[in-house]
């Protein structure tokens, strides 16, 4: 049925003289639970279902969604997107256009072994307590009184169709759990996660991503890395300039911050301003340098499992690896159908909706800086005084994306080529620039942790990796909180 | 031009569905049901480089569904308002429920009926105002004012709710919303912000909003960056509501967590004499609300900081017993929360608080506001838009490039101002409709990115 109303969709929107239709029934089921100092709460489950639809007409963009899903209902619809868009091009200053894309038709879902339907919430709860029993008690002498913890997954199943005759259907059930926690030592409290930075671990598929994640050995042995953050008590280097090791937690966010949302097209032509903000690119700086060769950054939605998976975006384009930066000069931007026709090229395919309900927007799906050759062992071997910034939990960035901070989680002072005494709160706040010209030094150990990444109005949390290994920067100021 | 809505769903059919959803759940031998019903009617217009971009119309109906039984507890949502499927939702909710184990924490929903005060802050003409031309005013009087680019949204909504729960609550509420978010841009680094955020037609200013936006990028022409250190700051009433969370920090539930700065504080002093906040359930002509929360109580007004002392926690029934209190009408059924947010007025206008503040920074906005300790309040947050130097109490020189790096205790004891002017506030960053007054705190940490 719900094929069916797409196309009764997109055939009205086409009757009524739109110049281009899309139409997408999404079904997005999400369960979860939530563990809380070792007691379930109430279980939550969220079914949303519903079909959104876009279109342009005499030049403005119209979208709108309904959840009652009848014909009358969709046909209501269409006449509403219709006006709404006739009233609005009549004080329109800029016609909307979308760059011409090849159709597709496809199926395709995300790999899945174990579905997620079949996982019951006893089972997930069984799985939270077993990790919290590991929690609740002394680990190195740091107690965790407070504790957080949730699992749960989510299934996001579309048929899309459009005037160009893509029709593309796809199911992605991803998987998910988290936690904060509060840690105690000598009484005093700090707020940690696992991983730090409030990330999530998980994926694209089914339970066995949270299987082979093994959470009730990897859970405490983490817990026992953060009780040295915890513990610690020496301040960082107060407004120094020395060399910083970042962990790939934290260069993996830096990815996200400073290069993927710089970098998305809508920001930088302005549609964002009001919201997420614009960017310090404009059209005419691809291509401008950035940092120094080793800075490499890439977005590729095509990883499987990872969070931000998808083989077709939200406008019919087909997916591919975007390379960024390359060796220190942005190379690409993110591109929807109307970006890519300003700029006069195809759409690299980076448009996304979370949800029946909200408008397709410019996403990053899986953001990463490149591995390099480097070992950890290597980089630190050459350092005379530095920080390693192992993990963060603090971050913030300013709205052109030029002004970051992360403030460290697990830290350490490096002296002639060895970590030594954990500092607490290093806080690294530099601007774009500075920070992606400094790197010297990539690591092989490439790592990805999950995280939701807020844009938009009305927001969309939209599901991504961010990526990165251990990454060396020279000569940057360090401060203390 | 007003947006053309759907107008044919009506409260009868939210009112079958619940019905429906409701006898279902009791069928099934649940001892409690809530059922929260809500037909939305969203319209927004979107606007960038002084053009529309997108007009949006999102219309929904929505059943919230709490079950427990045997003690055991689950929540949902579902968007499917046919019969079938909202017999569907709650078979699986409940299926779903009973392969939890049983929930110590269990408490029974509260006995109603109830008597609601009436129906929130509400107005039939939001549903047809003329969105399309107030962007146009918004746009035009940004221009005026001396931007030269300006993008933003402008949002309404109107939502008729209902409440029935198997412990006889029953009960109706309608809120409508119209809330403007400006920005404009005299140049690429030169922007200022307006919002209007109201509940009714003839309260909403987007001329104002967009001629406030136009008016502050136009003074932030050039703007310079500033040193590192410790600074008096006034804060726009729009930075208040997001740097100060305490209606969320007194949540009970964040208390129990341990993340809020506010546990083991009750009936202590958390700031200075000067500040108070209330919750309220529904403001009188403010700015959204309910009458009613998820568990079925009348929402209420309480007094959360008095004098700067912390008072009461917000509580739903759950909390309120583990904590030996009653609930305040905030449920949430896992997390009790706000409604709606009030800061007491102060007693100095804006314009006597930067006089007085004499050596200070004045910042009217600002984003992405993070932890380091949720426990201990410590955070940072980045100004955007329009922020000055006040010299011998006039605003000087922009300013920008800086971070505020504090803490909430700390800010509470320094609150030194707080203005008589109030504003409603709700937009990207204070997702609670929130009246608050500009403030100025002493000694707050400035600090800046080093790098080109």
């Amino acid at each position: 049925m719900s094929q069916d109303l797409v196309s009764f969709a997109i055939e009205q929107a086409q009757t009524k003289g739109s110049e281009y239709a899309e139409a997408r029934y999404q079904k997005t089921f999400d369960l979860a639970c939530l563990l809380r100092n070792g007691v379930p709460e109430p279980a939550t489950m969220v079914d949303a279902e519903g079909i959104g639809v876009r279109i342009i007409f005499e030049g403005a963009l119209a979208f709108g969604a309904t959840n009652q899903l009848s014909r009358e209902n969709i046909s209501a619809l269409i006449e509403r997107l219709v006006s709404n868009a006739k009233g609005a091009s009549r004080i329109l200053k800029e016609k909307i256009h979308f760059s011409s894309e090849e159709a597709h038709v496809a199926k395709w879902s995300a790999e899945e072994q174990k579905k997620v339907e079949d996982v019951s919430l006893e089972s997930m709860i069984s799985l939270l307590k077993d990790i919290d029993s590991t929690l609740n008690g002394s680990i190195a002498d740091v107690t965790f009184p407070n504790r957080m913890l949730v699992a749960g997954y989510e299934v996001d199943e579309k048929y899309y169709a459009n005037t160009d005759g893509s029709k593309l259907e796809s199911r992605v059930p991803r998987v998910y759990y988290q936690n904060i926690l509060v840690a105690m030592y000598e009484g005093k409290p700090r707020t940690v996660s696992i991983p730090p930075g409030f990330a999530t671990l998980g994926g694209s598929g089914g339970w066995e991503i949270i299987d082979n994640l093994n959470l009730p050995e990897r859970i405490p042995r983490s817990a026992k890395q953060i009780t040295t953050a915890v513990k610690a008590t020496d301040k960082a280097p107060a407004d120094e300039s020395l060399d910083v090791i970042l962990g790939p937690g934290v260069s993996a966010l830096t990815s996200h911050e400073s290069c993927g949302h710089p970098g998305e097209a809508d920001r930088i032509l302005g549609r964002e301003g009001a919201q997420a903000g614009e960017s310090f690119l404009k059209p005419e700086k691809l291509g401008m340098e950035i940092g120094s060769s080793e800075a490499m950054v890439s977005d590729d939605p095509t990883i499987p499992h990872s969070m931000g998976f998808y083989m077709y975006d939200d406008e019919g384009v087909k997916a591919t690896k975007r390379r960024l930066i390359t060796n220190g000069k942005f190379t690409e931007f993110l591109q929807n159908r109307a970006t890519a026709e300003f700029f006069g090229i195809k759409s690299n395919g980076s448009s996304r909706t979370v949800q029946f309900d909200r408008e397709p927007i410019i996403r990053m799906a899986n953001t990463f800086i490149e591995p390099g050759d480097w070992s950890f062992e290597e980089m630190l071997r050459e350092i005379r005084r530095g920080v390693y910034i192992r993990s963060f939990m603090e971050w913030n960035i300013d709205d052109k994306r030029l002004n970051q901070r992360y403030v460290g989680l697990e830290a350490f002072m490096i002296e002639n080529g060895e970590v030594k005494n954990p500092v607490k709160d290093p806080v690294l706040e530099i601007t774009t620039p500075k920070y992606w010209g400094s790197i010297d030094a990539r690591a092989k150990d490439l790592e990805f942790v999950c995280a939701t990444c807020g844009k938009g109005d009305p927001m969309q949390g939209a599901p991504v990796f961010t990526g990165g290994p251990h990454i060396r920067l020279r000569d940057v100021r360090v401060g203390s909180r | 031009m007003t947006l053309v809505s759907s107008k044919e769903t009506g409260p009868a059919q939210l009112e079958g569905l619940a019905e429906l959803a409701l006898a279902e759940g009791k069928n099934l031998g649940c001892s409690d049901v809530s059922i929260i019903g809500e037909i939305t009617n969203n319209s927004q217009v979107r606007f960038s480089n002084n053009t529309i971009t997108l007009v949006n119309n999102v219309q929904e109906i929505t059943l919230e569904v709490y079950l427990a039984k045997d003690k055991k507890r689950i929540v949902g949502a579902t968007y499917n308002p046919s019969e079938e499927g909202v017999k569907k939702f709650v078979n699986n909710l409940l299926a779903s429920c009973l392969s939890l184990p049983e929930n110590e924490d269990y408490t029974p929903l509260p006995p109603g009926p109830f008597a609601y005060r009436g129906t929130g802050n509400f107005d039939t003409k939001v549903q047809d105002a003329e969105i399309v031309e107030f962007t146009g005013e918004a746009i035009d009087q940004a221009l005026k004012a001396g931007a030269n680019r300006v993008s933003g949204s402008l949002n309404t909504s109107s939502s008729e709710l209902l409440i029935r729960t198997s412990a006889g609550a029953a009960g109706k509420d309608h809120v409508s919303m119209m809330l403007l978010n400006v920005r404009a841009f005299a140049d690429d680094n030169a922007s200022g912000h307006g919002l209007s955020c109201s509940s009714y037609v003839s309260d909403f200013t987007p001329g104002k909003a967009g001629y406030t936006a136009g008016e502050f990028a136009k003074k932030s022409l050039n703007p310079k960056l500033i040193d590192e250190g410790t600074y008096d700051v006034v804060f726009s009433p729009t930075v208040v509501a997001n740097i100060l969370p305490m209606a969320d920090e007194a949540s009970a539930f964040a208390i129990e967590s341990g993340t809020s700065v506010l546990i083991d504080k009750l009936e202590e002093r958390v700031g200075v004499q000067i500040f108070s906040l209330d919750s309220y359930g529904s403001y009188s002509h403010g700015l959204g609300g309910r009458v009613f929360d998820d568990e079925g109580n009348p929402t209420k007004d309480t007094a959360v900081i008095q004098n700067g002392t912390f008072r009461n926690m917000l509580h739903n029934c759950t909390t309120a017993r583990k904590f030996g209190a009653q609930s305040t009408g905030n449920a949430g059924i896992i997390v009790p929360h706000p409604f709606t947010v009030v800061f007491e007025k102060g007693e100095i206008s804006l314009d006597n608080m930067i006089r007085d503040t004499k050596q200070g920074v004045y910042v009217t906005n600002n984003w992405y506001t993070r932890y380091q300790n949720y426990r201990t309040g410590e955070y940072s947050t980045v100004p955007r838009d329009a922020a000055f130097k006040i010299e011998d109490g006039e605003l000087k020189e922009p300013i920008a490039g800086f971070r505020i790096s504090d803490s909430i205790p700390r800010q509470l004891s320094n609150i030194e101002f707080i203005s008589t002017e109030r504003n409603w506030i709700k937009w990207w960053e204070v997702e609670t409709p929130t009246l608050a007054p500009a403030m100025m705190i002493s000694d707050v940490r400035i600090t800046r990115a080093v790098g080109s």
